[in-house]
């Protein structure tokens, strides 16, 4: 490495997190650490039925027999479960706003510092955006028109209390409360999320959107959303979320489950940007995120596409359960590490159904002193003839210090399917740059343009409001080390 | 029977169980053995395997009553026959044969390139009944062939080999493992390289359905040195494959290389690991298999790149065919990276034979059964057609044309 690219790493690798500040609202907890009495807390708060209650209570005690998952490529201090609140809501929010002008105005103010003005969103944007600021939805928009076709676009508590016949159907059959500790974790103690459901043979003419926040300090924060599609149906979601600036670690599990039924297709984009720790590796979002998609039905599709800039810790496998025959399931993911940060994130494609087909294209780069792992598994199961899947995952390290790894797990037990995976390690091509260069970029511009070029195949599944600023997003985590 | 019993009964029959050191270790051992949750889904070394079989053994040796034979043919060739792990003592100019040494043991404990709980290997510590050392001196270009013969049934061998390249030395290594009767072998090669030195070690497995073998090696490259490895898998019993290979210095290589030919119900379990330890190392992971009827098999490999190993190549495909619908084909192809400057890949692929190539071939006038066997020999061509030494092709062709004649 030559000594102009270490002068632009270390210059960069100072830049400051751009998105870091905090709202100062009085928030409303219940004491710290996790028992029933907490569940109960929050069970009470949302007013929720008794089966909800004993639903999360069943979690909880599954939870305490269970012991987080180990084999994951990140070092982290143990979490104590008992030092963290469960619940927070802003001030005032036991009644909901009826429109945007009775939302606190410091909320308001956030987001428009974050870009995301939400008047200005719900005219130009088209967008309805449900926005959880901690665990309480503020504001839902759009809901007129999307409820005119049928499709249910609210928050998760919302649901509990007006569509309870599909929460009982459809929360945990995806998710176990007991597949793992933090979907157990998730199971007992969710606040907020969305809840999405698309009618037989509608297709939602809008990209439904949550932005997330979290604020108030050591508060975990955890969604569960749930999205269905019937029959013929197809949605677009997209998820995006920047984080204050913190000192304390906060925990994030957050739990997402999609399904398809016959015909239909999700869209699922995500754009995260948690707050991922100072230059010293100090602080940061632990983000432990069970997403799951489920395609029931014959023909139907679930495709996950995601940009994992922040977070000190990404824990996270959006996965697919091929179970429908001519089933689909896509993922698409970007990942960049910078400074500590570390990430373990992947997929798992599992086919069960004839004639199913999956697709992987995972796209790592790592900067400074950051360890960024795929892993992934393709599993045929014995019906599942004729299955196909398709995996390619390339990995980019940019500095000495940083690592790369790359762990599928591929497994066939049907000769008729035909499994293909190939991945590849390097550095930025010197050719590739030099070329930039002799063209008058700069060193930074000529390393944020191969990186985008890198990444291309990605951000270009991302819905037009994301791609922009995705590509953004990833010119700005290279800053922080490369340039 | 447990296995802390088990040693107790039988410790008067194991090398070095009055040494203080190795007692120490093989305690240390013992108390792994019992406290693990011998936990198949997550230990690479126990997938597919029947515990009861491997683990709840009953020990047997028999030191054999004809010693094993060394011939040296004059043309820098020697023809070993070792019989239950027992190997003479052999000097000359050019190489030295001696029974394993405790130094040897110890120098062995202490690598920690083995994951603690593949038992496999811990077990082979255990129980260490026999095992050879040999050393080829410097300068020398030689051949070797060992035959591996096991004599009785229910033979539990427990074998530690040692190989040492001095500088400048070339050996050529074929070992061949075709026993008939219902035995264990369970052997540890640990392979030492000097520099410039060059090991071409070819390892042809054809034991019949209740003979198990376990073959664990571990290679270690100084500069400028070439370990190459090829390890053909005809066994109708159960084989496990395991090799470890670290780069230590400059431009050091190690190429591991494997085929697998699987029937009836027979699993055989793979793995390959390279460590990178040193600048401008290459390594190459390449296993093929071919899986019949009830089969399975496992394949994990593994290319480490240390944080000094800059301008490192490392390489990784492995590749399945599965020609019937209860095979089942599991490969983990792992990368961890810690350079920058590398260029390293890997490659997997698991499906049935080419439906269109069969096609092709049919639309020409072939059965279906002689197209889908030229389809098979022309995918593993490339292993065959890169044996340079003839008299070991033609073993290999032979084998493979017994293996397709069962294809029906």
């Amino acid at each position: 490495m030559n000594s102009e690219t270490l002068n632009t790493l270390d210059t960069y690798s100072k830049n400051k997190y751009k998105y870091g500040f905090v709202t100062e609202i009085d928030n409303e907890k219940p004491k710290k650490g996790l028992n029933e009495d907490t569940i109960k807390f929050i069970s009470f708060k949302k007013n929720e039925p008794d089966w909800m209650l004993d639903w999360r209570l069943k979690a909880y005690s599954k939870w305490k027999k269970m012991n987080e998952p180990k084999w994951s490529n990140l070092y982290f201090p143990e979490i104590d479960y008992q030092d963290i609140y469960y619940y927070s809501a802003p001030k005032g929010f036991d009644k909901k706003p009826k429109d945007l002008s009775e939302v606190d105005p410091k909320l308001i103010e956030t987001y428009n510092k974050l870009g995301i003005p939400l008047e200005e969103q719900k005219v130009l944007a088209g967008v309805a955006v449900d926005v959880v600021f901690d665990s309480v939805s503020v504001a839902t928009t759009y809901k007129g028109e999307l409820e005119k076709l049928g499709i249910i676009f609210c928050s998760i508590g919302e649901a509990i209390q007006k569509h309870p016949d599909l929460i009982k159907k459809y929360l945990g059959s995806v998710i176990p409360q007991g597949d793992h500790s933090f979907s157990a974790l998730n199971s007992a103690v969710f606040t907020d999320g969305s809840f999405v459901y698309i009618p037989e043979g509608v297709k939602c003419p809008m990209e439904l959107s949550t932005y997330f926040r979290i604020n108030a300090e050591n508060t975990g924060q955890f969604e569960r959303t749930l999205i269905i599609a019937d029959k013929g149906s197809y949605v677009s979601y997209l998820e995006g979320c920047t984080a204050p600036k913190r000192d304390d670690n906060q925990l994030h599990a957050a739990n997402v489950e999609l399904i398809a039924l016959e015909d239909a297709e999700i869209k699922y984009s995500t754009v995260q940007n948690w707050y991922p720790g100072d230059e010293d590796g100090k602080g940061g979002i632990y983000n432990f995120v069970t997403k799951r998609g489920l395609c029931e039905g014959k023909n139907s599709k679930i495709s996950w596409t995601q940009v994992e800039t922040g977070s000190a810790i990404t824990w996270k496998y959006p996965s697919c359960i091929l179970k429908g025959d001519n089933s689909i399931g896509e993922f698409y993911s970007v990942a960049i590490t910078n400074n500590f940060q570390q990430a373990d994130t992947g997929t798992k494609m599992t086919h069960i159904g004839k004639n199913t087909k999956s697709k992987i294209i995972s796209k790592g780069i790592s900067l400074g002193k950051s360890q960024n792992t795929y892993r992934g598994q393709v599993s045929f199961l014995r019906k599942a003839e004729k299955a196909r899947n398709y995996t390619q995952c390339d990995s980019l390290l940019v500095g000495n210090q940083c690592g790369a790894h790359t762990v599928p797990y591929i497994d066939s037990k049907n000769n008729t399917a035909v499994i293909e995976h190939e991945a590849s390690t390097s550095k930025i091509n010197e050719d590739q740059l030099y070329y930039c260069r002799q063209r008058g970029l700069s060193h930074e511009e000529a390393v944020s343009l191969i990186v985008n070029g890198f990444c291309k195949q990605v951000l270009q599944e991302l819905p037009m409001e994301f791609a922009v600023e995705a590509q953004k997003l990833v010119s700005i985590s290279l800053e922080g080390s490369v340039g | 029977m447990n296995i802390h019993d088990n040693y107790q009964k039988n410790k008067k029959n194991i090398f070095f169980s009055k040494n203080k050191e190795i007692q120490n270790h093989r305690e240390k051992l013992i108390n792994i053995f019992e406290n693990d949750r011998f936990d198949k889904k997550n230990n690479d070394s126990l997938k597919n395997i029947n515990l009861k079989n491997f683990f709840d053994f009953k020990y047997k040796y028999l030191f054999p009553e004809e010693i094993s034979v060394i011939n040296n043919n004059h043309d820098n060739s020697y023809s070993i026959v070792s019989v239950n792990g027992q190997c003479s003592n052999f000097k000359d100019d050019k190489i030295e044969i001696t029974k394993i040494l405790e130094e040897d043991y110890n120098d062995f404990s202490n690598n920690n390139t083995f994951e603690e709980n593949d038992h496999f290997v811990n077990l082979n510590s255990l129980f260490l009944n026999c095992g050879f050392k040999i050393v080829i001196k410097k300068n020398n270009n030689i051949k070797i062939k060992i035959s591996n013969i096991v004599t009785d049934d229910d033979l539990t061998i427990f074998q530690k080999n040692n190989f040492i390249c001095e500088e400048g030395s070339s050996l050529n290594l074929i070992e061949e493992y075709e026993n008939k009767n219902n035995s264990t072998l369970n052997i540890l090669n640990v392979i030492k390289l000097e520099k410039h030195s060059q090991l071409n070690h070819f390892l042809i497995q054809d034991n019949s359905t209740n003979h198990n073998l376990i073959i664990t090696s571990h290679s270690s490259c100084k500069k400028d040195s070439t370990y190459t490895q090829k390890v053909y898998n005809f066994s109708e019993g159960y084989v496990r494959n395991f090799h470890y290979s670290e780069l230590l210095e400059i431009n050091s290589e190690a190429d591991l290389q494997g085929i697998f030919f699987l029937k009836d119900s027979n699993t055989s379990n793979n793995k390959t690991f390279v460590k990178h330890l040193a600048e401008n190392c290459k390594s190459n992971q390449v296993y093929k298999g071919i899986l019949k009827d009830l089969s399975k098999a496992t394949y994990f490999s593994n290319t480490h790149v240390d944080q000094v190993a800059q301008k490192t190549e490392g390489y990784q495909l492995s590749k399945g065919i599965l020609l019937s619908e209860n095979a089942s084909y599991f490969s983990k192809p792992e990368l961890k990276i810690y350079a920058d400057d590398v260029k390293c890949s890997h490659g997997s692929t698991i499906g049935p034979i080419d439906e269109n190539a069969i096609f092709y071939l049919r639309s020409r006038g072939m059965s279906k059964i002689a197209a889908t066997k030229i389809l098979i020999s022309s995918f593993i061509n490339e292993e065959l057609s890169s044996i340079n030494n003839e008299q070991m092709s033609d073993i290999i062709q032979k084998k493979l044309l017994r293996y397709l004649s069962a294809i029906k």
